[in-house]
């Protein structure tokens, strides 16, 4: 397993900078292939951008308006009344938002961690089970028990169904991140610096703490926006190991909730009488719930994004 | 240091592994006794479950269900085949043209925006494709008035293949092009001008120095595809169509039937039987496909 790309350092972060000029008149493109370029591409960024809007705009219609009308690209009447009702009394919501935060923090801390520290050895030509770990966790990503034994191993002998574990230790750790990890600390953490350091009598932790990591941070920090991602938006952790709404995570309960609804109001003719479809939780409430899910992740995309781009394309990717 | 990531995978990869003998038993749960050595209830009854050989995956062949295996098998090979091709091309593609664009800031705004989809989860597409597409949906309010009929997803067949490959270019496009982009930023401008300076327009100097430095991590990328093709976007298959029954011949993979197999009350040995398919099948496939690779060009094989 080599890394068939190595691009030189930073030359991503130049191609992306507005400050450096690109030496590239002879090869830039015709006036008018550009232009045709950027228009296709915007046409394509607002295509982009579409359902994100759908599901703000349907989350701010005002619920009689959507009775009447249906969902509709601009809505007759807007109304923020879904937010507030869900603030107020979304308890289940509120459940769910708790549970997600603590296990996308726990889970990206730990991955972080589990990753950053097995990767490193293996960037060490010094360590002598180097081939043998890197085997051990390459050979995952080429089999894997199936989805009943794992069912079974999590459930009856790991025992992690029904908490918070669930949610995120199953995601806790990634083979592909620890082989991007490693090549990320074999491309930017020179070998001088590591022997001067050990020279200096700073043990193997110490060394990996205080002068590994430090270089590393935008791999590291890579590692952590993936894998806070992966937590929030996970919805198959919840599906397979929770039955405890307690435990519900974001992503499960909305799920549910759209489920049910749609369930309900299908069959609405077949159980008149049972369900008043009117008192189910209204329309643009669930499509409120969609929307708040999805705001937190995105704010974390600026934060990260001045790593991430240099983090991937360092460490660049490799089975 | 690598003791925590270690164990890990002991817990999480390898211990499932041996499981697979499910596929070829069928598993009864009993208690062990008090002096057994293995006091776990599930090894312990996963070792005393009788071997029935083949027995588990004749289930999936019986002339009841053979339809519904096969139907399932196609759509998650088909689905797979589609997206690693369509997702291939536009990745690429969009990876050239962000690099080629005049404007570095347009360039890198576009690149922000087509990546953006990547954080949102499946889950909320799910609401996206019940707000577009059911009976009160956006494009029933638009195209009702227009004369047409109206359509309802959830009952409708045809549109869901390209639901699946339109969420599926949305979300991955911008992700996948990233992995280009660092090649193509890595490529010697020099070489570029000096083809330039021959002649070589822009496709040319795509086809022959962009293309052939990208080829590696193609291969790469497809060989790692090629052990999934079994495999599927389990969140997306499950969520989107939101278990409308009458869509399921176009919508269920092998991961969602699996899943369904097993939260039912069929034996344990059926649902291990199709997994232990996925698991074989792509395992055999990656093997394949590296060995043509290594014979064809060793330096792009995965191992």
């Amino acid at each position: 397993m080599d890394i068939p790309i190595k691009p030189k350092a930073n030359s991503i972060d130049k191609f992306f900078s507005p400050k450096q000029k690109r030496q590239r008149d002879m090869l830039a493109l015709s006036p008018v292939t550009n232009a045709v370029l950027t228009i296709l591409l915007a046409i394509g960024c607002i295509l982009t951008l579409i359902p994100i809007y759908v599901i703000v705009i349907a989350s701010l219609t005002s619920e009689a308006s959507l009775l009447t009308h249906g969902y509709r690209l601009w809505p007759k009447e807007f109304s923020t009344m879904a937010y507030t009702f869900l603030f107020s009394q979304g308890s289940i919501v509120i459940t769910a938002y708790k549970n997600t935060i603590i296990s996308t923090i726990a889970g990206t801390v730990l991955s972080v961690l589990m990753v950053g520290l097995y990767a490193y050895p293996l960037s060490r030509p010094n360590f002598k089970f180097r081939r043998f770990f890197t085997f051990f966790a390459f050979f995952t990503m080429l089999f894997g028990g199936g989805l009943v034994a794992y069912y079974m191993v999590t459930r009856q002998i790991l025992q992690i169904q029904n908490s918070l574990w669930a949610l995120f230790l199953p995601s806790a750790f990634s083979p592909f991140w620890v082989i991007v990890m490693r090549t990320f600390y074999q491309t930017n953490v020179p070998n001088e610096v590591i022997e001067s350091a050990r020279i200096d009598g700073a043990s193997e932790w110490r060394t990996l703490f205080q002068i590994v990591m430090p270089l590393a941070v935008p791999g590291l920090a890579t590692v952590a926006l993936f894998s806070a991602i992966g937590i929030w938006n996970n919805f198959f952790n919840c599906l397979l190991l929770v039955d405890e709404a307690k435990y519900y995570s974001l992503q499960f309960t909305i799920y549910t909730t759209l489920n049910n609804i749609r369930f309900l109001l299908e069959n609405a003719d077949k159980m008149a009488g049972l369900v008043n479809v009117s008192e189910l939780p209204s329309q643009t409430f669930r499509m409120s719930m969609a929307v708040v899910t999805v705001g937190p992740i995105i704010f974390a995309y600026p934060f990260f994004q001045r790593y991430f781009i240099r983090g991937l394309t360092l460490g660049a990717v490799k089975g | 240091m690598v003791l925590p990531g270690a164990i890990w995978l002991l817990l999480f990869s390898y211990l499932p592994m041996p499981g697979i003998v499910m596929a070829f038993k069928t598993y009864r749960l009993v208690r062990p006794p008090e002096d057994a050595l293995i006091q776990n209830k599930f090894i312990y009854s996963l070792i005393k479950s009788p071997w029935v050989g083949l027995e588990n995956f004749r289930y999936l062949t019986l002339p009841t269900n053979v339809d519904a295996t096969l139907t399932y098998i196609r759509n998650t090979v088909l689905y797979n085949l589609l997206f690693m091709v369509v997702g291939l091309v536009l990745s690429v593609a969009l990876a050239v043209v962000i690099f080629e664009l005049t404007n570095r800031f347009l360039a890198k705004l576009y690149h922000s925006i087509f990546f953006l989809p990547f954080f949102i989860s499946w889950i909320v597409v799910a609401y996206v494709v019940y707000a577009l597409g059911s009976s009160q949906g956006i494009v029933n309010s638009i195209i009702t008035p227009m004369g047409f009929a109206p359509i309802e997803v959830y009952k409708e067949k045809l549109a869901w293949p390209f639901i699946f490959l339109i969420a599926n270019i949305w979300k991955y496009t911008g992700n996948g092009s990233i992995i280009y982009l660092a090649t193509i930023t890595g490529i010697d401008r020099e070489l570029y001008e000096a083809a330039a300076i021959d002649g070589a327009g822009k496709w040319k100097q795509f086809t022959n120095i962009t293309l052939p430095h990208l080829i590696p991590v193609i291969v790469l990328l497809q060989i790692l595809a090629v052990g999934r093709i079994f495999g599927s976007d389990f969140d997306m298959f499950y969520t989107l169509p939101n278990g409308a029954a009458l869509v399921r011949d176009v919508t269920q993979t092998l991961d969602v039937f699996v899943y369904g197999m097993l939260r039912s009350n069929l034996p344990l040995g059926y649902p291990a039987a199709a997994a232990f398919l996925q698991s074989i099948v792509g395992f055999i496939l990656i093997l394949i496909t590296n060995a043509i690779v290594r014979k064809t060009k060793p330096e792009m094989a995965l191992f």
